[in-house]
Formats: C-alpha cells, sequence, structure tokens
C-alpha cells in the first residue's frame, strides 16, 4: 500500500541570480511499512526533502500525498496538525522542549489534541526503548541518548503513517548510535513502521530495506536490500 | 582606549540590526530624559530655596551692624575679596548703620572678616552671616561638621534612578549585542581577545547613544520646566510662597550627558563582559537557551489552558531573571498606585466628615480676632449690616469661655445612669457629696445671634438666660467617626449654676435662668469637649456675668466672626460655592475695612480653602501618580526589552512547538498566557496587600467598611490596570509577531547546523 508519493517536487530558495535549487524534479513513492534511508553529501537536499515531507516546509512546485492528503498546499494550522497526528519527526539535536518533563515531551502530540493517553501503549514504547525511569526528569538532566530515545518515543506515541528521522545518530556515540538504529528497526518491524532516515553514515544506511541517494536535489539511485 | 581597540572595533562592527538599534537608542534617550528631568527639576529646587532666602533675609553675604565710619568703609572695600560694601538704609534701625558686604569668593569669608574685624576693630558681635545663604552655597563655619544632606540626598536619587535604568537597559543591549553572537564567535575563534570584543561592543553602543542622549537630555530640561510650571500653577494659593522661576546652568547640562553616559556604557558592559567570556564555540554556536534547572510544574495554568499553559508558566519560570525587574517595578507601581488612589479617597471620606462637608451649611467666611474679648469689639451692627447687603444670611460673633457647673446626682440622665453613669464615660469630673462638677462649654453669642438661635430652636427669644446643648457622647455604644448622643442631664430644671474655678461655695458662683434644653448646637464652625456641659448666652448676658464672675471664668483670647451665605434651594452645592466666591470675597475685604484697621485679624474663606485643598490634592495625586507611572514604565520597558529579545532566546523553542505539532494559534495562545500572567501576577500580589492595608486604614479611621467599598476608586484602579495590560500586550503583540513569522525551517535549519 502505498503511504507516501511525491510528484514531481521542486524546492527553490532566493530569487534572480542569488537562486538555489534545493530540490530539482524529485518522484518518489514509499509503501506502507518501508524502511527508507537517504543519503547524500551535504548541501544534496535530503534535509529539505525530509523538511517537505514531514510538512514543516512547503515545495515550491509538485504534489506531495500522505495516505492521500496533499500536503504540499495546507496552511500552517493545517500543516501543524498533520505534523502531530500524521508524523513523527526525529531530529539529530532531539527537539525535546527544555522546560518540559521527559513524559510530558513524549506526550506533547496528545496534549496539543488534548486527547486521552493509552497509558498500555504509552508504558509499551518507553519500556522498549529503556527510559521508562527517566520520564520525570528533564530533557538536560539526561544523556544524548536517552534523549533521542525520548524523542522516538514521542515520535511514535500517534501510531503516526510516517516517521522521518534527521541524522538521528549524528550527535551520538557509536553504541548509542546503534542502539537507536536497532529501536528504529524494531518499530519498524514490531509496529510496521514507516521510516524514512536521512544520514551520511553508509553503515546506518545499509540497515535500511531502501537506500535513496540524492545529489543535487535530484534522485540518482534508489536500491533496495539485495539489488 | 587604545588605537589597536578602536582599530579593531571598526573591523568588528557589523551589520546594523535596526530594530535592536532602535530598542538601544530608545533606552538611551529614556534614560537620559529621565536623568536630565531630575537634574534640572532638582537644581530648580535648590535656585527656589536661594531665591527664598534671599527674599526673607537678602542677598547680603556678611553684615556689619553699627557706626562705620568712611575711612573705615573705605578700609573695608579695599579688601581683595570684597566685591560690594553697601549701606543698607532698609535694615538700618534706629539711626544705626548697616552695612551689607558681597564677596568675591564667599567660601573664605569667615577668614577674610576675622581678619576685617582685626584690622579695623570691630567688636564680633556687631558682625552677622547670612548663614541660611552661605549655607546654600556649601559654606560652613570652621569647625561646623554638622552633615548637610542637600547633595548626599541629590547624590543617593541619581544613584538609585541611574541602578533602576541599568536594570532595565542592560536588556535591550544585551538584545542587540546577543544579535552578533555568531559573528563574534568567528571573531574569536581567528584571535581577538575578549577585551577588544568588550571594547568594540561597548564603543558601538556609545556611538549609537551619543544623540539619543543629547535629544534625551533636551527633552528632559522640557519636562523639567513644564514640572515646575505646573507647581507654580498648583501651590499658586499656598500663602508666603513666591513663584519658581525656571533657570538652567551649563554644568547641569554638562552633569546630566556625563550621567547619561556613564549609565549607557556600564548598560553596555554588562552584556558586553558577559559575550566576551564565551569560548569561541559557545558563540558560534549561538545564543544560549532557556532551560530550567529543577523541573517545574504549573499546575494552575495546565488546568486552566492545558499544555499551553504549562509551556507558558514553565517559560516564564525559566525566564523568571529577566523579567524579575518588570515583576517587582509592576508590583510596587501597581500597589503605590491603588494604595495612593484609595488614601486619598478615604481622607476625602474622612474630610468631609470632619471638614469642608460638615460644615458646608455652617459657615463660608470666618475671621479671628485676635487677643480681644467679645464685649470689647466695635462695629459689630454695622459689620452684620454690610455683609447682609452682600448677601449673607447669617453672620454671628461669638467667643468661648469655660467655666465649672455643678451638676447634682440626682440631675443626671436615665440614659446616662442607664449605661452606667457619667463615670463610665469620662474620667474628666470632680465627684462632690451630693453631684458633681463637669466642665461647662460658654458659647457667648452676639444678641442678635443668639435670638437667631433662639427662633431656630423655636422658643421665644430672649436675652436674660442660656441655652443648655443638653448631650453626651455615648462612648460605650458609639466610636468617635459615628457618635451617638443621648441626653446628659434631667431637662426639669429651670437654672443652672456656674463657677469660675472647682471650689463649690466659691464666692465667683452664679445662678443663670435655663431658657431651654436642647440636642441642636448653634451654627457654629465649633467642636466640643466630649463631655462638657455646653452653655450658649447672649453677649448681654455675659456682660453681666463678666462683671460678676468673669475674672475666675477662663475666656478664650480670640473673637470669632462666622458668616454663612444665602443659597438657592434648587441649585447645585458646587456652583453655588463658585458663584459665590466673588460675593465673599468682597465680604472678607468689608471685614478687612471694618475691623483690620482697629484689630489683628485672621480670615478664612471655606471655598476657596476647599479649591486649594481640592488642588494640593489633585497636585499630590498627581505627584504620586507621575511617580508610579514611572515605576510602571520601567517595568513596561522591561516587558518591552524582553520581548524585543525574542526572536534571539526564544526562536528555537518555538521552532519545536511547531515542530511537533502545536498550531500557530497554540502559540499565540502561549504568549496571551505569558502577558496574562505577566500583567497579572502583580496585581494578584497586590489586590490583597491594598485590601489588607486599606482595612488596617479604615479600622484606625473608624469609617464604616461599607460606606468606603462604595465609594472606593474602582474607575482608576481599573483604568491602571487595564493600561499595564495593555502595555504588555502590546510587547507581545510585537514579539510574538516576530515569532509568528518566522521560518520555521530557518530555525530548525540553524539548530541542525550546531
Amino acid at each position: 500500500m502505498e503511504i507516501l508519493k511525491c510528484d514531481n517536487i521542486r524546492k527553490v530558495y532566493g530569487s534572480g541570480d542569488n537562486q538555489v535549487k534545493a530540490l530539482d524534479g524529485i518522484n518518489l513513492s514509499v509503501e506502507k511499512g518501508e524502511f527508507v534511508a537517504i543519503v547524500g553529501a551535504s548541501g544534496s537536499g535530503k534535509s529539505t526533502l525530509l523538511h517537505i515531507l514531514g510538512g514543516v516546509d512547503a515545495p515550491t512546485e509538485g504534489k506531495v500525498m500522505v495516505e492521500d492528503t496533499d500536503i504540499s498546499t495546507m496552511n500552517r494550522t493545517q500543516a501543524a496538525i498533520f505534523r502531530r497526528r500524521k508524523v513523527g519527526l526525529v531530529y539529530q539535536f532531539y527537539n525535546l522542549i527544555p522546560t518540559l518533563t521527559i513524559r510530558k515531551n513524549i506526550l506533547m502530540p496528545l496534549l496539543l489534541d488534548k486527547k486521552k493517553v493509552n497509558q498500555e501503549y504509552f508504558m509499551q514504547v518507553v519500556t522498549s526503548l529503556g527510559i521508562e525511569g527517566k520520564l520525570d526528569f528533564l530533557p538536560n538532566q539526561l544523556s544524548g541518548g536517552q534523549q533521542q530515545r525520548a524523542a522516538i518515543a514521542r515520535s511514535l506515541l500517534y501510531r503516526p503513517a510516517l516517521l522521518l528521522a534527521d541524522e538521528p545518530t549524528g550527535n551520538l556515540d557509536r553504541r548509542n548510535g546503534e542502539e537507536i538504529v536497532d529501536l528504529l528497526k524494531l518499530s519498524n518491524r514490531n509496529l510496521n513502521q514507516t521510516i524514512i532516515l536521512i544520514t551520511h553514515d553508509e553503515k546506518v544506511a545499509l540497515e535500511a530495506d531502501r537506500i535513496i541517494t540524492i545529489e543535487d536535489g535530484h534522485i540518482i539511485a534508489d536500491r533496495r536490500r539485495g539489488e | 582606549m587604545g588605537k589597536s581597540a578602536t582599530i579593531c572595533s571598526d573591523r568588528l562592527r557589523v551589520r546594523k540590526n535596526r530594530v535592536s538599534s532602535v530598542s538601544i537608542m530608545s533606552a538611551a534617550l529614556i534614560a537620559s530624559l529621565f536623568l536630565s528631568m531630575l537634574c534640572s527639576f532638582f537644581y530648580n529646587m535648590w535656585v527656589y530655596d536661594v531665591e527664598a532666602v534671599v527674599l526673607e533675609e537678602g542677598d547680603w553675604q556678611a553684615r556689619i551692624a553699627g557706626t562705620v565710619s568712611e575711612e573705615e568703609l573705605n578700609l573695608i572695600r579695599s579688601f581683595g575679596n570684597v566685591e560690594r560694601a553697601v549701606v543698607n538704609e532698609e535694615a538700618a534701625e534706629q539711626k544705626t548703620a548697616v552695612i551689607d558686604l558681597y564677596f568675591h569668593n564667599p567660601r573664605t569669608i569667615y577668614q577674610d572678616m576675622t581678619l576685617m574685624s582685626e584690622k579695623i576693630g570691630l567688636e564680633s558681635e556687631r558682625i552677622t552671616f547670612n548663614y541660611q545663604l552661605l549655607s546654600m552655597y556649601f559654606i560652613r563655619i570652621p569647625g561646623d561638621d554638622k552633615p548637610r544632606m542637600i547633595l548626599p540626598l541629590f547624590a543617593t536619587i541619581m544613584m538609585i534612578a541611574g541602578f533602576s535604568l541599568i536594570l532595565v537597559i542592560h536588556n535591550s543591549f544585551a538584545v542587540t549585542m546577543n544579535a552578533k553572537i555568531h559573528q563574534l564567535g568567528i571573531l574569536s575563534s581567528v584571535g581577538a581577545t575578549p577585551r577588544q570584543i568588550r571594547i568594540s561592543l561597548i564603543q558601538e553602543a556609545a556611538a549609537m547613544c551619543v544623540l539619543p542622549i543629547i535629544g534625551g537630555s533636551l527633552v528632559g530640561i522640557g519636562i523639567g520646566y513644564g514640572l515646575l510650571m505646573m507647581m507654580n500653577v498648583l501651590a499658586a494659593q499656598t500663602i508666603g510662597r513666591h513663584d519658581v522661576t525656571f533657570q538652567y546652568h551649563p554644568l547641569i547640562f554638562v552633569l546630566t550627558v556625563f550621567a547619561s553616559m556613564l549609565t549607557v556604557l556600564i548598560s553596555a558592559w554588562i552584556p558586553a563582559r558577559k559575550l566576551a567570556k564565551m569560548t569561541p564555540l559557545e558563540a558560534i554556536r549561538g545564543a544560549e537557551e532557556m532551560q530550567l534547572r529543577k523541573r517545574k510544574h504549573s499546575p494552575i495554568l495546565y488546568r486552566l489552558f492545558g499544555i499551553e499553559g504549562e509551556l507558558a508558566g514553565n517559560a516564564l519560570k525559566a525566564q523568571k531573571k529577566a523579567l524579575r525587574t518588570s515583576t517587582i517595578s509592576l508590583t510596587l507601581a501597581f500597589l503605590g498606585f491603588a494604595v495612593m488612589v484609595s488614601f486619598f479617597e478615604l481622607s476625602n471620606i474622612s474630610t468631609e466628615y470632619t471638614y469642608f462637608a460638615r460644615y458646608k451649611d455652617v459657615w463660608d467666611v470666618m475671621t479671628t480676632v485676635k487677643d480681644v474679648r467679645i464685649e470689647d469689639v466695635e462695629s459689630i451692627a454695622a459689620l452684620q449690616e454690610a455683609a447682609r447687603e452682600e448677601g449673607a444670611s447669617s453672620s454671628v460673633i461669638y467667643q468661648k469661655a469655660t467655666a465649672v457647673a455643678q451638676i447634682p446626682t440626682e440631675k443626671i440622665s436615665e440614659e446616662v445612669r442607664g449605661i452606667g453613669g457619667i463615670e463610665r464615660l469620662t474620667d474628666g469630673l470632680t465627684i462632690q457629696e451630693k453631684g458633681y462638677l463637669v466642665q461647662a462649654s460658654i458659647v457667648i453669642l452676639d444678641d442678635e445671634g443668639f435670638l437667631e438661635y433662639c427662633e431656630q430652636l423655636g422658643i421665644i427669644p430672649r436675652l436674660d438666660g442660656v441655652v443648655i446643648l443638653n448631650r453626651i457622647w455615648d462612648s460605650v455604644n458609639s466610636n468617635f467617626r459615628y457618635p451617638e448622643y443621648i441626653p446628659y442631664v434631667k431637662e426639669d430644671y429651670d437654672s443652672t449654676v456656674l463657677y469660675g474655678g472647682e471650689q463649690q461655695g466659691d464666692e465667683s458662683n452664679i445662678a443663670i435662668t435655663v431658657l431651654a434644653y436642647t440636642d441642636k448646637e448653634p451654627v457654629l464652625r465649633e467642636e466640643y469637649d466630649d463631655y462638657a456641659l455646653v452653655h450658649v448666652m447672649p453677649l448681654s448676658l455675659w456682660k453681666d456675668i463678666s462683671a460678676r464672675i468673669g475674672q475666675s471664668i477662663s475666656v478664650e483670647p480670640d473673637v470669632n466672626v462666622r458668616i454663612l451665605m444665602d443659597r438657592e434651594d434648587n441649585a447645585s452645592m458646587i456652583n453655588q460655592d463658585t458663584e459665590l466666591l466673588p460675593q465673599i470675597n468682597r465680604i472678607e475685604e468689608i471685614i478687612a475695612q471694618i475691623l483690620g484697621q482697629k484689630y489683628d485679624i485672621e480670615t478664612e474663606n471655606r471655598i476657596q480653602e476647599k479649591l486649594t485643598n481640592d488642588r494640593m490634592l489633585w497636585g499630590y495625586q498627581l505627584i504620586g501618580g507621575v511617580f508610579c507611572s514611572l515605576l510602571a514604565l520601567i517595568g513596561i520597558a522591561n516587558v518591552f526589552s524582553y520581548t524585543m529579545g525574542f526572536m534571539r532566546v526564544r526562536r528555537r523553542e518555538c521552532a519545536r512547538y511547531l515542530s511537533v505539532g502545536m498550531t500557530p494559534d497554540g502559540l499565540k495562545k502561549m504568549f496571551r498566557i505569558e502577558m496574562l500572567v505577566i500583567a497579572g501576577r502583580p496585581i494578584m500580589i497586590t489586590l490583597p496587600i491594598t485590601v489588607a492595608v486599606l482595612s488596617l486604614m479604615i479600622k484606625a479611621s473608624y469609617l464604616n467598611p461599607a460606606e468606603f467599598w462604595s465609594r472606593a476608586p474602582y474607575a482608576p484602579i481599573a483604568i491602571y490596570m487595564a493600561a499595564i495590560f495593555g502595555f504588555v500586550a502590546i510587547a507581545y503583540a510585537i514579539g510574538g509577531r516576530k515569532i509568528l513569522h518566522d521560518n520555521l525551517v530557518e530555525a530548525l535549519r540553524n539548530e541542525a547546523m550546531m
């Protein structure tokens, strides 16, 4: 089942002589339950693509369909609600809210929606990520690895259509990095979670089912495991 | 600053951020305006005091009394430091010459005069100094080491003002400087020393502030001028006061600019020092982000507003330090304002009971004729006739005296007995075997006035007896604010005995016919002792009594003339008062003509007094209001300064909220909650304190609380509250707008760049 479809996406920054084409005609389709890694050099456009897929940014041209909804034409409020319910975003620097406890950080999308928490599922997620004992801490009281687990927990709690991770291991040591990738793989396998992961670490990319390579705003390779 | 630092500063100078530059320039303008206003105000207050001394004492610095020969005068004039030696004809008394001396340098006046007296042979008692004037110029008698408070007071106020301004405006400098933090980090990484960075930042801030400081200083002079003119208007009726004439000295301008520059430089130095201390890596990474050291909850806000409430509460807790100035100054300003306006209303109600409103139907003009007995006052009839012609409905001439009355025990009223007897009400009486000796206040009215009083009481007007004001304050069942009176004595006795002293059987006593007992006092501006038995009698009877026992009765030294104007029943009191003022002024002139030439008199005009009193109260409120508003201004400026820094401190935070799905409306809601808390907290803190303070005041003044609360100044307090909310809302609207229009991707990308 196709969960994501990008149709000829272009993203241009600036104007006139200062114009920069970050993405130039991206066509992409992702099936539900896929684990996709997007690789590319710095400035190739992979973070721009991730922001567009997450509804954080809008394309200059083209269409992005997530579960048959065109997110490229959404206004700011619609896009925010889309991010809250349909997308889980994981950043290199965790993006946790420093003034809230880990528990409230994880519950944030639900709290914004004033939805009741499914305690059983919440405990299942935090236990599987190994942070059940850190729920009443503030983010700055946790290690980088623990913060990233909390960020993943937050992205999974709403059972989103897409989990988008931008260099999630980039700020972690090797052991913690491996553990995070293992956790992502686990959620992909156990929860059938669709994951799109941006990395320039080839070893991390090799853990994915499919590797897409971007260069100068174009997809130059799209390989599946074993191809 | 060295040349290298200057060169470096030019290199380091980065593109100016227009908004934050405006913020810095406004801060410098406000600081210099405030300091300039203070300087010019204090300088003029000093000049005013000097003028007052000159008007009262003269402008001479030293004076020689007694005959001085021409030769001696020339010798005095030949002293190098003597500017002028003038023979003062006006001050000379009983043909004794007075020489006023003026010095080029009055600082050495005491040494010069000692030398002069030695050379000419003047006795020291012939020399006087204008100490008051000299002390205004801080010239002291040798050996005088008593502290003079004027300069230290001025210095302290300037320091407090400067310190408060630094607290407020350093934030604006921090905002501007933090905008350049990334560039500073790069410069630091390529070898700029912390000192070079610090100096360059301070230089840039100073350069930006030169024009605002000069402009602010000039505007401050203008405001100082306005304040003094306003004082002239408000205090126009104050007796013995002369008008303030605005003056300015170039040195005051230099002092103002120096104080403003110092304030600005210290304000720039605080953030510059902090930034210069940052490591290159910290600086390149960017500004610090708000953090909480300990886990905090905002349960009330969470319950009221959901997660946005909790986020707002936590953000305010994390920014507590940045908002401390606003919290303190807004709280103090609101507390000061609320207590001040309530206090004035309380005072107003109290005055109504005790003065203007109470006496509005009693007197319009009161003249005190000093040191005379009523039987000796001439032209009473002429005065009354003239007052009538000018529209007076009643004019009474009276004097008070104090004697002692004997009250047999059986004469005490049943009501007094009912509350435990007269002993329970007062201990100021002499108990005798068969009764009491109590104080008897005598009110002697001119005959016409007494007959008028009789008519008011509905008794046959006669001049051969007294009317007894038969009442005593029931202090057991009422307080002084709302006194209740009960009959003092039984009313079935037709005579009373007055004693000059307290000895029964004394020759100096007299029995007087009682014309009537009443609880209605004569229409006079008088208060009687609470437990005295008041005897009102006509002047003709008093003359008789005075001839017999007058020597032993204590008579007050002054005679009073009370005049009440005729008012139309259907017009409002305020309009009548304003319309009657010219007539009342004419009556004052008539009194001065008839009595002023023969006696020492002092005249009061109730309407003029009320107008002056209202103006003074308004003036006090205005000054208090300006002070509270300045305090509030500091708080509001701090909030503005804080919200101006939103882009620096909260950009990343807000980008995070948006990235996890908070809508722009959610963000707005969060800002609104913060705004409510910032503006509402001082009010929530202040209102219970104000209510408690006022309750104590009401209790102390014995006013009925319901009466005060029904007239409490809710409108000005509500307007003040609304103004605080309004300004904080504007500050948040400006800051929030910036964040809401910010590019989310840009903010997240910047973070990723780290």
